[in-house]
């Protein structure tokens, strides 16, 4: 390793603003304050009418009123994705206490990750297209059905003009846009990044997630959410945005801000699997842990708490499980492993609103409970029931989609 | 940043509208050979433009042997394997030795996936009524699905994600290959774009009046809309430490590059090009490069009234008086605007440009717009010595990526 190489390392990144619009709450006071009780968030879907299928629960966002968030002239051009990442990166900075002026701006960005954008819209014009013909259909919807217009949206409305990029990889898209982000503060392209996820729930998806044999109750028996329990039935949806606001240490430093963690490093890989499979062999949950931790230059018996990628699916919440028995196995004080999908459904770019929690986590030093938990599937060190306290050096927040790709981050305490 | 770990190009494939191979694609553009022509892949009645640059004779199993599974692949999946197969050979890697697969991984910009197999989907949804629809013809219609299914083929372990940013994803997913390499996330990376050609986006295109009936015209005083095309654009990057070990052809070095965003508006460029002179800026910067060094620029040159101005304005801004010096050319006038895939076979342009000594022309060009006056290289191909090659990529939602290409010279650039 050369010294540059060093340098590059050496830059700290910081949390120091978290933002979200999720099932339970909107902004950090009421999420935390629910989270940390164990509530859940998930009931009868009130959007659409389900009475046609299996499922009925869903987590939704229910309370969301974007006009406190959003300009007049903005929001009309924008569907549901976009005003709730408007309304999280806004809440971010507001936490981080930054203002962007003419002098910041450019050196202010966003990376976002979503794993299904707004598909919504692009059925509803494929609708149009097919059924009446090309002359009919609504130009108005085209900007809305690229991915990247939640993050293009949110920078137009806030007025930033820094590296701005939006990725997609199913279940770790947000996770990925969280490595991504945290590189970019390491080199230094930027001053604050806002980086996260958003998905949405929809008739559409919910159609679709029963096809593909998703949700509970698979084997028919109570509808249910049940991360890492032996009677889990299948995912429930979720919803919703979660955005944190990255910084140099120094950064935060000049600008007096206690940050709430640091993100320490990030491991990346993937395992052979069918694109639409959960992998089954922990093998590459194994490399990837093991990369994050090499690159976060701490050590398996240095980890508290995880913040599992578990939602209650037969094949994903074991081959978790296996992979954090063996990564810790021997280990005397076993990490805190959570899932907070028990109480907020799946919402595939997830990774954004467990960064927040997470985040939150880190400053009070308390692991959420993994709401449903009941029986678990190993004896690992789950927490269900009530929250716990304790002091957290390091966490780690599980990134695992279908078809095999792995994202693991390291959140560190800063305030040693 | 480590500067001292150099990131090589030791493999190139392309399918696209002008060559189904690089030597084809070599020839192609130094004839100034037009692809761009009826579309045959679907119906066009009805539609402003009846004209797109699409790939022809794609036989599949010409490109993937029958010992690969192409069940499910949409027509971008197919695309992207083919021209990932055609590249590892090219760089003499496939097949793939097994110590590779470890940290080998996978960057793709995507568009619009397999939304060409989902309109099939959509219509049986209209027909018969979504309880009749097969949703199997939806497991690749996400973007994603190529990366997965390139990277579950070959057997990678390494990181996987996909870029949604629109007509700048390809570019930036080769800018954030190399940065995986250099921070040593990766070892070996497969980056690039894929484009299909669909009619949901020919839609989208035609909705938005941005399309030119005929075929599009680059900086030409009566152009009116650019062209849409298809194209899968692959690179193989590596560090050159090892490809020198390998004793592998080196076609051109990633010198640097850069991703802004205007914060303007989601389907027009600010016209001020603010956005635009910020990411060559970032570009030149990252490079280490100075104005006098760049020999050519691959605009992104859509052919659109505002784009073309706006770039050109860019460009002077950025280069001062040296603008008039440094050839500018827009290949889409040739292949056509292969959206997620532009950044990616316009970078492969670049990298063709540096390592066999031409510069590509821009055809279908008439008559000099005033507000456009710098050297289009409107006169046809050039064969000229380039040291460095700089390549524009601006999308909806205002995201700008420009990169720059080297060829590649032991002590560096400007050493060689």
């Amino acid at each position: 390793m050369d010294k540059n190489r060093r340098t590059h390392k050496a830059t700290k990144v910081v949390v120091t603003g978290v933002g979200m619009v999720t099932p339970l709450g909107i902004g950090k006071e009421e999420f935390v304050r629910r989270l940390f009780a164990g509530e859940c968030a998930i009931d009868v879907i009130k959007a659409f009418d389900t009475s046609s299928f299996q499922s009925h629960l869903g987590a939704e966002v229910t309370d969301f009123v974007p006009r406190g968030f959003i300009s007049v002239k903005n929001l009309r051009r924008m569907d549901r994705t976009s005003s709730m990442s408007t309304a999280a990166a806004r809440l971010a900075l507001d936490d981080a206490g930054i203002y962007i002026t003419e002098g910041n701006r450019d050196r202010v960005g966003i990376i976002l990750g979503t794993s299904f954008g707004a598909t919504d819209v692009t059925v509803q014009f494929a609708g149009t297209l097919l059924a009446r013909g090309p002359a009919f259909v609504n130009p108005i919807l085209v900007p809305n059905t690229v991915m990247n217009a939640p993050a293009g949206h949110a920078s137009i409305e806030l007025g930033f003009r820094g590296v701005n990029t939006t990725v997609t990889h199913f279940a770790v898209s947000a996770e990925t846009a969280l490595a991504y982000a945290v590189e970019e503060i390491r080199r230094g392209t930027a001053d604050f990044v806002l980086t996260g996820g958003v998905d949405i729930l929809s008739k559409f998806y919910y159609e679709a997630l029963t096809r593909f044999r998703s949700l509970s109750p698979l084997d028919g028996g109570k509808e249910a959410c049940l991360p890492f329990d032996e009677d889990r039935n299948g995912i429930i949806v979720g919803e919703g945005c979660g955005i944190i606001c990255l910084e140099s240490w120094e950064s935060a430093l000049t600008r007096g801000r206690q940050p709430y963690c640091e993100i320490k490093g990030f491991g990346l890989g993937s395992s052979p699997t069918s694109p639409t499979a959960w992998p089954d062999d922990p093998a590459g949950i194994k490399q990837t842990i093991s990369r994050a931790l090499q690159n976060a230059e701490i050590k398996a018996r240095d980890i508290q708490a995880i913040y599992a990628a578990a939602n209650g699916g037969k094949v994903l919440d074991a081959v978790e499980a296996e992979a954090y028995a063996q990564v810790f196995s021997g280990l005397k004080k076993q990490p805190l492993i959570t899932s907070i999908k028990g109480a907020l459904g799946e919402s595939f770019s997830s990774g954004g609103i467990r960064a927040c929690a997470l985040a939150l986590s880190m400053e009070k030093n308390i692991v959420p409970p993994t709401v449903g938990l009941v029986k678990p599937i190993k004896s690992l060190e789950f927490v269900a029931g009530d929250k716990r306290e304790m002091r957290i050096n390091n966490a780690i927040l599980a990134g695992i989609s279908f078809g095999g790709t792995y994202v693991y981050l390291v959140f560190a305490n800063c305030d040693k | 940043m480590n500067k001292s770990k150099r990131i090589v190009i030791t493999g190139l494939g392309t399918l696209n509208a002008i060559a189904n191979n690089i030597p084809e694609f070599v020839q192609a553009l130094q004839e100034g050979f037009c692809g761009i022509e009826a579309i045959d892949l679907f119906d066009t009645t009805g539609f402003r433009s009846k004209n797109g640059g699409q790939v022809k004779n794609f036989n599949v199993r010409d490109y993937i042997p029958q010992d690969y599974s192409i069940k499910r692949m949409s027509r971008a999946d197919m695309l992207s394997c083919a021209a990932t197969l055609e590249a590892l050979r090219d760089a003499g890697l496939y097949p793939l030795p097994d110590l590779i697969k470890e940290k080998m991984g996978v960057a793709v910009g995507g568009g619009s996936g397999g939304l060409w197999e989902a309109e099939n989907f959509y219509g049986e949804m209209l027909k018969k009524g979504v309880r009749k629809a097969r949703f199997s013809k939806l497991s690749s219609v996400y973007c994603a699905s190529s990366a997965d299914r390139i990277a579950s083929s070959l057997g990678l372990m390494g990181p996987k994600t996909t870029f949604m940013t629109a007509c700048s994803a390809g570019a930036t997913a080769i800018g954030y290959a190399r940065d995986l390499i250099v921070n040593d996330y990766a070892s070996v990376m497969i980056a690039g774009g894929v484009e299909p050609m669909c009619r949901i986006t020919y839609a989208a295109f035609n909705a938005l009046k941005s399309v030119d009936p005929d075929v599009c015209r680059p900086f030409d005083k009566d152009r009116n809309g650019l062209s849409l095309g298809e194209a899968a654009a692959i690179m193989v990057l590596e560090p050159l430490d090892v490809a020198l070990n390998r004793g592998a052809k080196i076609y051109g070095e990633i010198l640097g590059y850069g991703v802004t965003c205007d914060s303007f508006h989601m389907t027009a460029p600010d016209e001020q090009a603010s956005g635009a002179v910020r990411s060559m800026r970032a570009a030149l910067k990252d490079s280490g490069l100075s104005i006098d060094n760049i020999d050519y620029i691959n605009a992104h040159g859509t052919a659109t009234a505002v784009n073309d101005v706006m770039e050109t304005k860019a460009i002077k801004e950025v280069f001062g008086k040296r603008a008039y010096l440094i050839p500018v050319s827009s290949t889409k006038s040739m292949h056509a605007h292969t959206l997620g895939a532009a950044g990616a076979l316009e970078g492969i342009v670049c990298v063709l440009s540096l390592q066999n000594g031409f510069i590509p022309p821009t055809i279908n060009y008439r008559d000099e717009d005033p507000l456009c006056d710098l050297d289009y290289v409107t006169d046809g191909v050039r064969y000229t010595l380039l040291r460095t090659a700089l390549s524009n990529s601006f999308a909806f939602g205002g995201n700008n990526t420009t990169i720059i290409f080297g060829q590649y010279a032991e002590g560096g650039v400007g050493n060689g």
